[in-house]
């Protein structure tokens, strides 16, 4: 009864952080996509060619390009949407999915061009909030530039975002510096250069990683999973308290046994470690028995997307499961110290039991 | 081998939810090596406490038990412990027999708790059996034997480890005369091959005149009954 307590608790545990690590893997996958391994961000004063070659050179990195970035808003006839506007050096950088690679134009998400109907060839203006002295006073900058794809919606985008060539965005929405995004050969390695390219660029330049770009969602992350442990985890405590019951049954059923056994000469310590020994079978016996069966039925679950998902709506069809094994770690270790604890609790018991009063009638 | 048991100024009182019952109020005995006692009383006179209290299961108000020329009162925890397995074996009235162990285990717990060798306290314990007519009955649990072979295998787990002293409280009160006659035979004479010193709590007289001595516990104190029993 205990050790199905206990590995119900577990199964439940580790099933609830597949789910949660599947969840954000897929989330952080679609965020990473949309970002650029590192940025670094120049002053007016810096040597942009200077710094591009020495970065360039440190080992792992595959390029790096100027970009610009700066809000503003597509107009198609009375249709009008704010957007992040990327301007991109050479070819569609890797994070506009389904259009990296493609050559310089104006590129809009899958989804506005659905919603305005637009195609490749159609005509849209780019309006930028900084303004420019005209005869009739400040008027904000436009540019007519005819539409030359698309890249995949974004679906955890805050912000519609539309790529277009450097020299088209700089006077729209460049800044008195240099921005350049670095692509390095994965995202591990990206964080790894990050003291090389503070080294190779001017000490006032700026170097952001993947990371610090994502840093309130990462964050978010890491607390949800810590909340969803600590709230699954309550389970395993009940079931650790069960397992305190079914001991405490166990010493009040067999309680003239053990005052025969402490009759003949079993000291109260050997008792007592019979029972730890029996709370940690039972303990170990859950523990395993429900992490198995968690693991196996995440993996069931994952294998054959089994919870299917509105695809309209979320930005997954399915809920992914991945079972950590820091996480199944962690998930064993607590469970096991809670069930041994709380055997170590009533096994204090035995020692308070005196053969002569478990031997009366 | 045998031991001596001395007690003096035995006293021992239990407080209820009123008052506080003196049962023991300056209990004095001797018990030569290798002899066979029987302690007499009308009920709730003190004799499974005088029992329990030679036993070291239970602790004195005040006095003093010498078990084998060791002070009770000094030994604590796992020490006393292991002085009752060594030294000590217990028959009571209801056998106490682990209902989940068979017949055999049962006898070889005292050896299992000792650290015994296992292939020889099996070895021993089916050889206990065998004597006491049990050799078909080792692998039975107590629920599938009668009340006769069940004390038969309790008094088989007191002797296991051939303690020189053996406490039997009314080991044939739970027994058809018949029985209870029987069991009686079989206690007396493995003690008496082993030279066991043994007391023995009874309220049958035909059971304590076959002991050496017969001692009456009444209002909290014990004398002899009578000069002399007629012996086993």
């Amino acid at each position: 009864m205990a050790a199905g307590g206990i590995g119900l608790g577990v199964a439940a545990l580790v099933l609830a952080l597949g789910a949660l690590s599947g969840l954000q893997d897929a989330l952080r996958a679609e965020v990473l996509a949309r970002t650029p391994h590192l940025e670094v961000e120049l002053s007016r004063r810096d040597d942009l060619a200077a710094a591009r070659t020495a970065i360039g050179e440190i080992a792992g990195v595959l390029r790096v390009e100027e970009m610009v970035r700066g809000r503003g808003w597509v107009k198609h006839g009375v249709l009008v949407q704010p957007v992040e506007m990327v301007g991109f050096e050479g070819e569609v950088p890797r994070f506009f999915p389904g259009a990296a690679g493609s050559p310089a134009g104006l590129f809009l998400s899958e989804s506005l061009a659905a919603r305005w109907g637009l195609r490749p060839g159609d005509v849209v203006e780019v309006v930028s909030p900084r303004p420019t002295l005209s005869p009739l006073g400040p008027q904000p900058r436009v540019r007519s530039l005819a539409v030359s794809g698309t890249f995949a919606s974004g679906r955890t985008e805050e912000i519609e975002r539309i790529a277009l060539p450097l020299a088209v965005a700089r006077p729209l929405a460049g800044g008195p510096g240099a921005l350049l995004e670095v692509t390095v050969t994965s995202l591990d390695r990206a964080l790894a250069v990050v003291p090389l390219v503070r080294q190779a660029v001017p000490a006032d330049a700026v170097v952001r990683t993947w990371e610090q770009l994502n840093r309130p969602l990462f964050f978010a992350l890491r607390l949800e999973k810590t909340v969803m442990f600590v709230a699954v985890s309550l389970i395993v405590l009940v079931a650790a308290m069960a397992l305190v019951a079914d001991l405490a049954l166990v010493i009040a059923s067999k309680r003239r046994e053990l005052g025969m056994l402490g009759a003949m000469g079993a000291a109260p310590q050997r008792l007592r470690a019979a029972f730890l020994t029996l709370g940690a079978l039972l303990a170990g016996i859950g523990t395993l028995g429900g992490a198995v069966v968690g693991w196996a039925a995440a993996v069931l679950l994952d294998r054959y997307q089994v919870l299917r998902l509105p695809g309209q709506v979320y930005f997954l069809d399915y809920l992914p499961f991945r079972v950590e094994g820091a996480d199944l770690v962690a998930v064993l270790l607590i469970t096991f110290a809670l069930a041994l604890g709380s055997s170590w609790y009533v096994a204090q018991r035995v020692d308070r039991l005196q053969p002569v009063e478990a031997l009366r009638r | 081998m045998s031991v001596a048991v001395r007690a003096a100024g035995v006293y021992k009182a239990y407080q209820d939810a009123t008052r506080r019952v003196e049962v023991l109020r300056g209990v004095d005995l001797e018990v030569a090596p290798g002899e066979l006692v029987a302690v007499v009383g009308p009920s709730g006179s003190g004799k499974s406490t005088l029992l329990h209290l030679l036993g070291g299961l239970d602790t004195l108000d005040a006095g003093r038990i010498e078990v084998g020329g060791e002070d009770l009162a000094r030994l604590e925890g796992r020490e006393l412990a292991r002085f009752r397995n060594r030294t000590i074996g217990f028959v009571f009235q209801f056998h106490q027999l682990l209902p989940d162990f068979t017949a055999l285990e049962n006898v070889m717990l005292p050896g299992r708790i000792a650290n015994r060798d296992i292939a020889v306290i099996r070895r021993h314990a089916r050889e206990l059996l065998a004597e006491v007519g049990l050799a078909d009955r080792l692998d039975h649990f107590p629920p599938h034997l009668s009340g006769g072979e069940q004390q038969r295998v309790a008094l088989c787990r007191a002797l296991a480890l051939e303690p020189p002293l053996l406490l039997a409280d009314e080991p044939t009160g739970n027994l058809d005369p018949a029985t209870g006659d029987h069991v009686f035979e079989l206690l007396t004479t493995m003690a008496q091959r082993h030279g066991t010193t043994m007391v023995l709590v009874t309220h049958n007289p035909e059971i304590a005149r076959r002991c050496a001595r017969i001692l009456l516990l009444d209002a909290g104190f014990l004398r002899t009954y009578g000069a002399e029993g007629p012996g086993p």
